[in-house]
């Protein structure tokens, strides 16, 4: 044992003094796992002779194989174990595996008659970034991932805001993006429906108000002593609730069903149309002035309000029960942003005109990793922010904006 | 001929476009069907429609808080604390209390339990044991620890079907339960308004009523999956989500360990699976699945009958009872085993249900119940009896609990199964659960009003 020790030291120090190490393993991420494999490979075996073969069961790369084993037989060497192409009594077989939390190496060391098993786990899989697509092009950028359900998000001159089903959540900035500064509980008197919805919206100063079944809450930001702290105040509440608002017009508010997941169709102030029960609602610019509201009724169809009247919009399909309004400046410079129906496993948005009662679509759809919980305009119009629920139940947060061609 | 045709006009309608989706609707009623008991343990489908437990399992089988809002250990595991969530209601309206749950845990599990001792503290509730529990949170996930109402609130006992789910039972008549949705449910009200759950109904009579629009989802056994397909039925298939697996005595004929690992060289799994079951399993010699380690094919899974009869020796046993869990395909499954067990040299004969205590071999289905591979090692051992020493988290250590568990051979992993449901057009964003039943409370009518 003290000799097999020595060996591995003096491998070890001949290595460091060389400074010697393959290309492949200079940026390799299977650098670690392999030295790790390649140790406890060594403690089963000791130094000698062995055939090595690797099997790939995992969504490895199968061009990542030869960098993976060359990797091995570079560590294996350093213990003392040389790989022989040779008919050895001993055999290594690794098996590159995984299960559905994270990667497996598994080793299986045969010295005659009696094999023994060797496993490293490795870190789970980095995320996929996210897509772009063409045409006015939307770009999606995330700005937050939670394990918790993100019902709404507002970036604040203090910081980012978040609404949960349970507590609001505010985050700072640092250097390796947002983190988590203080949470306040909400303490609803009454559940949530079970496809919860909020709202966050800036109060016109440096707080912001948020809405969710039955429950309004105040938020306001101390700036001393720094860093500052946020105050938050919950109330039961069934009062209407704030819609996105058109410039400098009326804002019209919206009584929510709290036992349910829309609108009930009663806002205020009426121009005397009869809106059905509705997700989703936002301003658009019409051509010959002035401003039209749409809503996205629950049966599917998606309306437009326009002088007191109700009138379908064709050319909406497509859209799921989500949208949100957004000055871009490309175009007509105001699309609406609307997510994608259908039963595939991730959603995606896309932008709209509507030079009359029809939308236009002028982007292509840009798929996102999930399924868009909601959708609403950040406070400066520009962009819109999506709340995702992507694999295995993470949420995340995407800033989504539109490009210019 | 008319099945036939109902069934062609389904598949029409299939193939129609969807029409713009939306946010899921309230209401309507979803028609279930099912062929057992919708209150059988574990997993029957009303248990945990009604029930909730103190904690469940997320989509990636990690644990989650559910009518315990946190939970905290000490004493190295040995002891357990679980904070409940405030503001929870009995269907008969009475307030969840530590004490009722107490009552519900004693009374469900009254012997062989993860703890030595449950008892309520204020709006705790406090586990105790001598050994270190670290998988308690992920094990009162399971079916075996919903908790139901046992005393109601005028001290009269409990008819055992109150609990704090999505559904509280408004019937249960000629066979048909109903299920009415709780407007208070602390996770919010379900869609659908009600649930029909029609029992005892052949699996062929539930197909031809999902045709017809009778019913909105039908269960789907894995040996039929395939055919489900065929006919283009909108299915819903889990992962490996029960374990078939032979139990042999250790007393008696079996007592040798060499007699129990000649009986686990002599059987073919592959026909098992390609035949019996259609190809729906997958074969295993493990007790977890692949998916949960990542090390399953470390158990060999060939069968190696040269090596069943050396270890068998020329020793004889009297004539083995075997019992069978189920029937349709598992009593197959049983007539195949026997065949395999006679080549090997051993006489098996197939027993009755009740019997099954006293039986040799007993072919039965282990629920593999979570994504959390420990405890699902600890449930799965704790159902045949047994224990597993865990001394840590590591992979390494999971394998040779695993491999030491295994090497008694007193459980022969033999092919993992998935669960399956079909649904019909009208219900969206059905999806299984970490338990692999199906979602019913998330899932809504797309017509409903």
């Amino acid at each position: 044992m003290k000799a097999m020790k020595l060996i591995r030291w003096a491998a070890m120090g001949l290595s460091v003094l060389m400074g010697v190490r393959s290309s492949v393993a200079a940026t390799s991420p299977w650098e670690q796992p392999a030295a790790a494999m390649a140790e406890k490979i060594a403690g089963i075996l000791g130094p000698g002779q062995a055939h090595l073969s690797i099997r790939n069961l995992s969504r490895i790369s199968n061009e990542d194989v030869p960098a993976i084993r060359k990797l091995l037989e570079e560590d294996l060497k350093m213990h003392g174990v040389t790989v022989s192409d040779d008919e050895s009594a001993n055999s290594i077989r690794v098996t590159l595996s995984e299960n559905t939390r994270a990667r497996l190496w598994v080793a299986e060391v045969a010295e005659g008659s009696v094999t023994q098993a060797a496993l490293v786990q490795l870190a789970p899989e980095g995320e996929q970034p996210a897509q772009t697509a063409g045409g006015l092009k939307l770009r999606a950028e995330t700005i937050l991932t939670s394990r918790e359900p993100v019902l709404a998000a507002l970036e604040t001159a203090n910081g980012l805001v978040v609404l949960e089903p349970e507590q609001i959540l505010f985050e700072t900035r640092g250097p390796a993006g947002w983190h988590e500064q203080s949470r306040a509980s909400i303490g609803q008197k009454r559940p949530l429906p079970r496809d919860p919805k909020g709202i966050l919206m800036p109060d016109g100063g440096a707080g912001f108000e948020a809405w969710l079944a039955g429950t309004q809450c105040k938020g306001s930001f101390e700036p001393a002593p720094s860093p500052g702290q946020w105050t938050v105040s919950c109330y039961a509440s069934d009062d209407p609730w704030p819609l996105p608002q058109f410039e400098n017009a009326t804002p019209v508010k919206a009584f929510f069903n709290g036992a349910r997941n829309y609108f009930t169709g009663v806002v205020t102030p009426n121009d005397g149309a009869d809106p059905p029960h509705f997700y989703a609602a936002g301003w658009i610019a019409r051509a010959g002035g002035g401003a039209a509201m749409v809503i996205g009724s629950i049966d599917g169809k998606v309306l437009m309000i326009e002088n007191g009247a109700l009138k379908p919009i064709a050319g909406t399909r497509d859209w799921g029960s989500d949208f949100a309004v957004i000055h871009s400046g490309c175009g007509t410079g105001t699309q609406i942003i609307a997510s994608s129906s259908g039963e595939a496993a991730a959603d995606s948005l896309r932008a709209y005109e509507f030079p009359a009662l029809e939308a236009i679509p002028v982007s292509a759809p840009l798929e996102l990793l999930g399924t868009i919980m909601v959708l609403w305009p950040a406070p400066d119009g520009k962009t819109v922010l999506a709340a995702v629920r992507g694999a295995a139940n993470r949420y995340e947060v995407d800033r989504v904006s539109a490009l210019c061609n | 001929m008319f099945r036939r045709f109902a069934i062609s006009c389904f598949v029409a309608l299939l193939t129609l476009p969807a029409a713009a989706r939306t946010r899921p609707h309230y209401g309507g009623t979803l028609h279930v069907e099912i062929e057992g008991d919708p209150w059988q343990r574990p997993n029957g489908i009303a248990r945990r429609l009604v029930f909730d437990g103190l904690t469940t399992l997320d989509t990636t089988g990690a644990v989650q808080s559910a009518l315990a809002s946190g939970w905290e250990s000490d004493n190295a595991d040995h002891r357990w604390q679980f904070r409940l969530r405030p503001g929870v209601y009995f269907h008969d309206g009475s307030l969840l209390t530590s004490t009722a749950v107490v009552q519900s845990l004693n009374l469900d599990c009254p012997a062989n339990c993860p703890w030595a001792t449950v008892h309520a503290v204020g709006s705790m509730v406090v586990f105790t044991n001598d050994s270190p529990m670290p998988n308690l949170p992920a094990l009162l996930a399971g079916d075996d620890f919903l908790i139901a109402l046992t005393v109601s609130a005028d001290g009269k006992t409990s008819s055992g079907d109150i609990g704090t789910g999505p559904f509280q039972v408004t019937s249960f008549n000629n066979g048909l339960l109903v299920l009415g949705a709780n407007e208070t449910c602390w996770q919010g009200r379900p869609f659908a308004d009600a649930i029909e759950i029609r029992v005892h109904r052949a699996v062929h009579d539930q197909w031809l009523d999902l045709s017809i629009g009778r019913a909105e989802m039908v269960e789907v056994p894995a040996e039929m999956i395939r055919q489900a397909q065929q006919q283009r039925l909108k299915v819903l298939v889990s992962p490996p989500a029960e374990l078939l697996a032979l139990e042999i005595s250790d007393n008696g004929a079996l007592a040798n360990p060499m007699m129990r690992a000649a009986i686990a060289a002599s059987i073919d799994r592959s026909a098992l699976s390609n035949v019996i079951f259609q190809k729906q399993g997958e074969v295993t010699a493990s007790l977890l699945p692949q998916s949960l380690t990542g090390f399953s094919f470390l158990f060999p899974v060939d069968r190696d009958l040269n090596k069943a009869h050396e270890l068998r020796g020329g020793l004889t046993t009297p004539t083995l009872t075997l019992s069978v869990d189920g029937d349709g395909a598992m009593r197959l499954a049983a007539q195949r085993i026997a065949l395999n067990l006679k080549e090997a040299g051993f006489n098996a004969q197939e027993g009755s249900d009740g019997g099954a205590q006293h039986a040799d071999l007993m072919l039965r289905l282990i629920p593999l119940e979570g994504g959390e591979p420990f405890a699902v090692l600890e449930d799965v051992s704790r159902s045949v009896g047994q224990t597993v020493l865990l001394p840590d988290s590591s992979p390494t250590s999971l394998y040779r609990a695993e491999r030491d568990f295994l090497d008694r051979h007193t459980l022969i992993p033999l092919v993992d199964l998935p669960r399956a449901y079909a649904a019909g057009a009208r219900v969206r964003d059905l999806a299984l659960d970490a338990h692999d039943l199906p979602d019913l409370a998330s899932a809504s009518l797309e017509d409903a009003p």
